[in-house]
C-alpha cells in the first residue's frame, strides 16, 4: 500500500506541476538556509579531539588580589603568568603537560630565492604533539634536553615543508625565524583541526600554526607574544625580563590528566602550589582558586559557539517555518479541492486513516524532494560563505549527519505542515460529492 | 438483509430544511432484486447512499444483516462498504488520474486483495462490461456510457454480497441499458441483493420487486410486485 500511496503521490504532484514546484522550491530554500546555519552550528559545537577531550585540561589559576575582577564569567583570568607556567612545567609529576603562547616570525631560508614571509608560530612544550595527538611524517618531536639546554630546534608542519622544502625530508636542515637559526627535527601533519581549541584568545576559527618551537627559547631569544597580554596589576615592566617576571596573563597551559582521580590530584597539587606561593607573597586574597577545564568544557567557558550563532540558527529554523506556513496554504487548497475524489474513496471503503495516511506520504514525498533540493542550496550558501570570510573556511561544511538530516528534517516539517490538511481532507463524508459529477 | 425502520433524513443548509426522506420503512431480503423509481428530487439517491452506509440519517434504525448501523463508528462503517456493498453512483464517480484498470482496482486495494486476484477480477469485470480492451485509457477519453460501464465494473469487482445502483443505465443506449440489466440479473442469480434506481419503466419492469419513493416516502410498493405481466397488461 506504501508505494502505492507513493505512485499516486507522484502522479498528484505530476498533475499540477506548477503548485508542486512552488511547495518544493519552499521547502528546498527553508532547508537549504536552515542547513547552511545548523552545519556551521554543528562544526563549531562539534568536538575537535574525540579521543583526547575529557582528557585534556586547560589551566587557569586565580593569581590575582582580592577586589580585582576580570571579566570572564567566573573572575578568573584566561592564562597564567609566565612564573607560574615555568613553576607548573617544573613540577616533578608524572603527567604530560604544556604552556604556550601564540607567536609569529618572518620566515627565510638559506640559498633560497624564496622571499621571506611571515608565519604564525606556537611556542610549546615538547609533550604538546603527543598531548594533542600531532603525527610525524619526519624526525620527531624535540627531547626534554633540548628544552633544558634552549638548544634552537623547530617542528614545521607538512604544508610549510611543502613550501621551503618541496616536501622532501628537511630534518636537520635550518631555517631562520627572524634573526634566530633554528634546526627542523621533525615535520608534523597539519594540525587537523577546524577549530582552535587549543588557545581560543583570539578567535576559534583560524587555521592553526604551522611552526612549532620550544617554550625554553621565549626568555633566550625574547620571543614576543601575538596573543593576548593583560595585566592587573600596575608593575613596572619595562623590558623584555620585566615582563617575564610580571603578574602579566599571557601564557596558555594545558595538562593531559587520564582519570578523573589524576584530576582530582592535580587539583591538590595546583592548590598545594598556590599556596606555596602565598608564602612567597603572591595570591594576596582569602580564598585560593583554580580552574580546570577540559575541552569541551573549555569550547562552552569560551562560548565558541556564541549567541549570534545560536541567534542564526534560530532565526533560520523561523524562516523554515514561514516556508511551511506557505505550504500548509498549497497543501489545504490543492488537498481540499481533492475532496470529491476523496468522497469516492471513502465510498469504496477507505478508512479515514487510509486517507491521512495517502496525504501525508504525497507531503512526504514533497519533503523528500524539497530536502534533497536542499541540499544543494545548503552547499551554495556554505560555498558563500567560506568565499565571504575566512574565518570560515573549514567550518562551513555538511558532514555526513548533516547530509543525512537534511532530508529527514525535510520530511519531518513537511508532515507537520501536512498533518492539518490530511487531517480536513479525510474528514470528507463519503456522500457529499456522490450526487452529482 | 437490509431492515428500515421509521428513517428519515434531514439537510439543514442555511434558512431551508429539506425533508428527504421521511419515516421511511422498508424491508429487503437476501437475494432481491428491486427496482426504485420516483420523481427527481424524491429521495431516491439519499434513501441509497443511507441503505450504502455512505450517509449518517436524522432518526430512525437501521439493520444491515442485523447490524444496527446507526450504532458503528467511521471505521466499522467503512469496512462495511468495502466489505459488502458494491456502488454504481448516478454520476460515475471516477478518479480522473487513474485509468480504467486502477479505478476498478480502488475498492480491492482498500480490501487488501492480493494483487494477483486483484487482476483476475479487474480484467474479468472489465471483460464483463466490454471494456478489456481499454484498460490503460483514462476516464476522460471515454464516452459517457463507457464511463458508466466502468462504474459498474468497479462495482462488479469487488463481488459485493448487496449492490447498489443508482441510474445505472442513464448513459447507455437501449442496447447497453439491456446488456447492463441483464449482467445485473445475472449477478442476481449468483446470490447478489440488487437495489435499483431507474426512471426507465422498461428496466424496472424487468426487476422481480419495484418500489416507488415520492416525497421522501415509499408510495405504492405493491404495484408491479412479483407480476410484471400485470403492468404489460394494464
Ligand atoms: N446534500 C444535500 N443538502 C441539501 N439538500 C439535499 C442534499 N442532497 C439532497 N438534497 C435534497 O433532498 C431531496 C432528495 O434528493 P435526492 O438526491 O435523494 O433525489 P433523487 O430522488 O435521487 O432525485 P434524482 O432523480 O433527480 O436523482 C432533494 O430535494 C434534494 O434537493
Ligand atoms: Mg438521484
Amino acid at each position: 500500500m506504501f508505494f502505492h500511496y507513493v505512485d499516486l503521490s507522484w502522479r498528484s504532484l505530476k498533475r499540477t506541476p506548477m503548485v508542486s514546484l512552488l511547495m518544493v522550491i519552499a521547502i528546498a530554500v527553508g532547508i537549504g538556509i536552515t542547513m547552511t546555519s545548523l552545519s556551521v552550528y554543528h562544526m563549531m559545537s562539534a568536538d575537535p579531539i574525540p579521543s583526547k577531550s575529557t582528557q585534556l585540561h586547560h589551566v587557569q589559576l586565580q593569581t590575582m588580589d582580592d577586589g580585582r575582577d576580570w571579566w570572564s564569567d567566573d573572575n578568573m583570568p584566561y592564562q597564567v603568568t609566565y612564573p607560574d607556567a615555568i613553576n607548573l612545567l617544573n613540577a616533578d609529576l608524572p603527567y604530560r603537560r604544556t604552556a604556550m603562547i601564540a607567536a609569529g616570525f618572518a620566515v627565510h631560508v638559506d640559498d633560497s630565492d624564496m622571499k621571506p614571509f611571515l608565519e604564525r608560530a606556537r611556542v610549546a612544550n615538547a609533550d604538546l604533539f603527543s598531548m594533542f595527538n600531532l603525527e610525524f611524517i619526519y624526525g620527531s618531536a624535540w627531547t626534554r634536553n633540548d628544552e633544558d639546554s634552549q638548544a634552537s630546534v623547530v617542528v614545521i608542519s607538512q604544508s610549510l615543508n611543502d613550501t621551503l622544502f618541496q616536501g622532501e625530508n628537511s630534518v636537520g636542515k635550518t631555517i631562520n625565524l627572524d634573526g634566530m637559526t633554528v634546526r627542523i627535527v621533525g615535520v608534523i601533519k597539519d594540525w587537523p583541526t577546524y577549530v582552535k581549541y587549543y588557545d581560543l584568545n583570539n578567535g576559534a576559527f583560524r587555521d592553526p600554526e604551522h611552526i612549532f618551537l620550544p617554550f625554553s627559547l621565549i626568555a633566550p631569544n625574547e620571543i614576543i607574544t601575538w596573543g593576548n597580554s593583560n595585566g592587573w596589576k600596575a608593575e613596572n615592566v619595562r623590558g623584555f625580563q620585566d615582563k617575564l617576571k610580571s603578574e602579566q596573563f599571557w601564557v596558555q597551559f594545558w595538562v593531559d590528566l587520564p582519570t578523573d582521580e589524576d584530576e582530582l590530584a592535580y587539583g591538590q597539587f595546583l592548590m598545594s602550589y598556590m599556596a606555596e606561593q602565598q608564602k612567597l607573597g603572591r595570591f594576596a586574597r582569602k580564598e585560593l582558586d583554580f580552574a580546570l577545564r577540559d575541552v569541551k568544557q573549555m569550547m562552552v567557558y569560551r562560548e565558541v559557539v556564541n549567541e549570534d550563532n545560536k541567534i542564526l540558527v534560530m532565526l533560520s529554523f523561523m524562516f523554515l517555518a514561514v516556508c511551511l506556513a506557505n505550504i500548509l496554504g498549497l497543501l489545504l487548497a490543492k488537498f481540499l479541492r481533492r475532496a470529491p475524489e476523496v468522497g469516492v474513496r471513502r465510498a469504496l471503503g477507505a478508512s479515514k486513516t487510509q486517507v491521512f495516511i495517502q496525504h501525508l506520504v504525497e507531503v512526504g514525498l514533497l519533503g523528500v524532494i524539497g530536502g534533497i533540493l536542499g541540499i544543494f542550496i545548503a552547499q551554495a550558501g556554505l560555498w558563500g560563505m567560506r568565499k565571504s570570510n575566512d574565518a570560515y573556511t573549514v567550518i562551513a561544511d555538511m558532514d555526513l549527519t548533516m547530509l543525512l538530516s537534511a532530508p529527514a528534517i525535510a520530511v519531518s516539517v513537511c508532515i507537520l505542515a501536512g498533518l492539518y490538511p490530511a487531517w480536513l481532507v479525510c474528514r470528507t463524508t463519503p456522500a457529499t460529492y456522490l450526487k452529482s459529477q | 438483509m437490509l431492515n428500515m425502520n421509521g428513517i428519515s433524513k434531514v439537510y439543514q443548509t442555511e434558512m431551508v430544511q429539506t425533508h428527504a426522506l421521511r419515516d421511511f420503512d422498508l424491508q429487503v431480503n437476501e437475494g432481491e432484486f428491486i427496482a426504485v423509481t420516483g420523481p427527481s428530487g424524491s429521495g431516491k439517491t439519499t434513501f441509497l447512499n443511507i441503505a450504502g452506509v455512505l450517509e449518517p440519517f436524522t432518526q430512525g434504525q437501521y439493520l444491515l444483516d442485523g447490524v444496527d448501523i446507526g450504532k458503528l463508528n467511521d471505521n466499522q462503517r467503512a469496512d462495511i462498504r468495502n466489505q459488502k456493498i458494491g456502488y454504481i453512483f448516478q454520476g460515475f464517480n471516477l478518479i480522473p488520474d487513474l485509468n480504467l484498470y486502477e479505478n476498478v482496482e480502488v475498492p480491492l486495494r482498500y480490501r487488501g486483495i492480493k494483487a494477483a486476484e486483484r487482476k483476475r477480477r479487474i480484467e474479468s469485470s472489465l471483460e464483463q462490461v466490454g471494456l478489456a480492451s481499454r484498460a490503460k485509457h483514462l476516464p476522460q477519453q471515454l464516452s459517457g456510457g463507457q464511463q458508466q460501464r466502468v462504474a459498474i465494473a468497479r462495482a462488479l469487482a469487488g463481488k459485493p454480497r448487496f449492490l447498489l445502483a443508482d441510474e445505472p443505465t442513464g448513459n447507455l443506449d437501449s442496447l447497453m441499458a439491456r446488456q447492463v440489466m441483464e449482467l445485473l440479473e445475472q449477478i442476481n442469480r449468483d446470490g447478489a441483493t440488487i437495489v435499483m434506481v431507474t426512471h426507465d419503466p422498461e428496466l424496472a419492469r424487468r426487476a422481480p420487486r419495484n418500489i416507488q419513493v415520492v416525497d421522501g416516502q415509499i408510495a405504492d410498493f405493491s404495484l408491479y410486485q412479483g407480476n410484471p405481466a400485470a403492468v404489460v397488461g394494464a
